[in-house]
């Protein structure tokens, strides 16, 4: 029982950096329609911002706001300098010119910080002895914390999005560009405010991850494909959506790695494909995700 | 004179554009065969066998409007097929002895590729967009960790993968066994290469093509015309898979080895060969032929920048020679593919065509009726030039032509 409750939890944790990551695709999704490759990598580039600001005396959650500070201006700056223009002219090269994005933030990194690995300190206290009990199984605390981030988190979104004006305004855009732009709203800085928040949100996911995984180069990139995976399982357009299916997504791995021997983690993506499968060929649209009528 | 001037089809003016592509691109290559090391030879026919799989992926994604990634699966599976087959770790029925030359393997990698192609389809016949692109990169990995699977390992090598066997030209050839090898794969790649080529240009012009172009530019309109969705994309996916799984199979022979964790097989290879499609042009017919040179080229070059950034025009100023700066290679890639997004949107093969219009147009040889407008159809990837019903001109800028409507006018003129 005790081991299922700290796998339950544990799983719990890896999910809950599934749910941000899918959270922030999701919010570029409805914005743009794109799936945004460079999510991740700017997530590791934050990452090594956090490494470096803590090591010239910053403390830890300091280092991180500063850091999503970072992710939300390159991001910000991805949409306007990159995106847009290309746009406006096919919507079919955006996603080449995403992977450069990948490519190039992902090599930038390599050439400021190398490629060796190094740790990070965590922000929540992290000692061999900081654990809580619950129903007999130690719990480590920075895996409760990481769950209490993303309720954070979401609860910041929702109000953001209810009981805010630029929330309204995003909630418009998403729905509809054109007729958003009619009534008022300055389309462009919206967008530009939502890929800068979801740049914002995967810095903060990369540097909950980095503590345990360790902070390398290549940190995100399965983080990543696991996040699309949960983004689109929930449906690309729906935050719930996310949140959902980055916890299933977590829970699934840890009790795959967990209970079932002959799978192991190495199975990972064929299990998922299957998961992925069972729920898509059901809702074509994800979970939560609304269903797109076309005219023809 | 009046620009656009009007080439009627099949005159000796609009050969003489076709001599002059052709030629220029035989020159490129002679050019490339006599002048270049062996190592430039060497990555020219990676050039090639990465066109080879473009040129499937263009089937599905650029003619049929089905965003996948999933094709570097069918190139893993392409190559392990092979590998399994030459190294005889599959069981063959009727010989106790291992039969299977390198060469008979491609058909096998074919066909095989062909039935996990038409599984692959059947999802699609669901999912759209976005949705269909996460699956069958899903399906990447997962045909991956499969390989690598330590159950399996008798046969696919698990995580060691296969090694020792290869393809030497046979005597016929005329060339000397382990001497010319990277001669003997440039030509096979070539070869390969154009018979695919041709075979999809001629799958395009049958009925099959239209139904393909049909379901891209309006899937329910299709279906209502008397489209069959289903064998339309179980089929297509299924050829687009045979053509990435020969290129897999090409790819192990020349690499002598296959291992999961080729970069390649997996997410890697999957953007790769879209990254081609989309810079080269999709659903254009020379479009993987010029992405896939691009990308191995520029790629490349974008690497000797990061070995030797002195040598570089502008980081000249900066860096000393004899430096090698981590990552600056990647960088310079990951820059110009964005500038290439930005300056060439429709690709190589789809830009150059849109100017070429501007200057000069083949039209039919029909009488001409004055007054009609040439829509042109913008698919998921935003290709042009695909003969579309809806005379609407969309923002690609459509381009007004004299001729009438031709019902045989077939996809790519030229």
């Amino acid at each position: 029982m005790s081991l299922f409750i700290e796998r339950l939890v544990n799983g719990l944790a890896d999910g809950s950096i599934y749910a941000l990551l899918a959270l922030a695709l999701v919010v570029v999704f409805r914005s743009t329609g794109q799936l945004n490759f460079a999510q991740g990598e700017i997530g590791t580039l934050g990452a090594f911002v956090v490494s470096t600001l803590t090591l010239s005396g910053l403390p830890v959650w300091l280092s991180i706001l500063l850091a999503m500070v970072v992710g939300f201006v390159i991001s910000a700056g991805v949409e306007r300098v990159v995106v847009r223009p290309i746009e406006h002219r096919n919507p079919g090269a955006v996603i080449v010119a995403l992977i450069g994005v990948f490519l190039a933030v992902n090599q930038l990194v390599a050439m400021f910080w190398g490629v060796d690995a190094r740790g990070l300190p965590n922000v929540f206290p992290d000692q061999a002895d900081d654990f809580v009990t619950i129903f007999g199984a130690p719990i480590r605390v920075a895996r409760l914390g990481v769950i209490g981030v993303l309720i954070v988190v979401l609860l910041l979104l929702w109000l953001m999005f209810n009981k805010t004006r630029i929330g309204l305004a995003m909630r418009a855009v998403a729905n509809n560009q054109e007729s958003s732009n009619l009534v008022g709203i300055r389309v462009g800085t919206i967008l530009v405010v939502g890929w800068g928040l979801a740049g914002a949100i995967g810095v903060l996911a990369a540097a909950l991850l980095a503590p345990s995984a360790g902070l390398t180069g290549t940190l995100m990139l399965g983080p990543f494909l696991l996040a699309s995976v949960a983004a689109v399982l929930g449906g690309l357009d729906s935050p719930v959506g996310a949140v959902v299916g980055g916890l299933i997504i977590g829970l699934t791995e840890a009790f795959m790695v967990g209970y079932v021997d002959f799978l192991g983690a190495d199975m990972l993506f064929p299990v998922m494909l299957v998961i992925l499968l069972v729920v898509l060929l059901l809702r074509p649209s994800g979970l939560f995700g609304s269903e797109r009528v076309e005219r023809v | 004179m009046n620009l656009p001037v009007r080439v009627v089809k099949g005159s000796w003016q609009n050969w003489l554009g076709r001599v002059v592509l052709f030629g220029g691109v035989g020159l490129f290559m002679f050019r490339a065969m006599n002048e270049w090391s062996r190592s430039g030879l060497g990555l020219l026919t990676d050039a090639l066998i990465i066109a080879i799989a473009v040129t499937g992926l263009n089937l599905i994604t650029g003619y049929t409007g089905q965003l996948s990634l999933g094709h570097a699966a069918f190139f893993a599976i392409g190559a392990f097929t092979s590998a399994m087959l030459v190294t005889g770790k599959v069981w063959s029925p009727f010989f106790t002895d291992n039969i299977w030359t390198p060469g008979w393997t491609m058909p096998v990698a074919a066909v095989v590729c062909f039935l996990v192609g038409m599984v692959v389809g059947i999802p699609a016949l669901r999912l759209k967009g976005i949705y269909l692109a996460l699956v069958t990169l899903v399906f990447t990995e997962a045909v991956r960790a499969l390989f690598k699977y330590g159950e399996f390992e008798g046969v696919t090598g698990g995580a060691t993968g296969i090694k020792g066997f290869g393809y030497l030209p046979p005597s016929w050839t005329g060339l000397d066994g382990r001497a010319d090898l990277v001669e003997w794969f440039f030509w096979l790649s070539l070869a390969i290469l154009v018979v695919v080529s041709i075979l999809s240009a001629g799958l395009l012009r049958s009925r099959i093509g239209r139904a393909m172009v049909a379901v891209r530019d309006n899937e329910t309109a299709a279906a209502v015309m008397g489209v069959n969705l289903f064998s339309i994309k179980t089929l297509v996916f299924g050829l687009s898979g045979a053509i990435a799984g020969v290129a897999g199979s090409l790819y192990a022979l020349k690499l002598t080895l296959v291992d999961a964790d080729i970069p390649i097989f997996g997410l890697f290879g999957s953007v790769t060969l879209l990254v081609a499609l989309v810079v080269g042009g999709a659903a254009q017919n020379w479009g993987p032929f010029v992405g896939a040179m691009f990308y191995v080229f520029v790629n490349d070059f974008a690497r000797g920048v990061g070995e030797a950034p002195s040598d570089a025009a502008i980081l000249g100023w900066f860096v000393d020679s004899g430096t090698k700066i981590n990552g600056l290679g990647g960088v310079t890639f990951g820059v110009l593919l964005i500038l290439f997004a930005r300056f060439v949107p429709f690709g190589a093969v789809g830009t150059m065509r849109m100017w070429r219009s501007k200057l000069v147009q083949v039209v039919p040889r029909v009488p001409a009726v004055a007054g009609v407008v040439a829509g042109r159809s913008s698919g998921p990837l935003g290709e042009e030039g695909s003969g579309s019903v809806d005379p609407t001109p969309s923002s690609i800028g459509a381009v007004e032509s004299p001729g009438p409507i031709d019902p045989d006018r077939p996809d790519s003129p030229s």
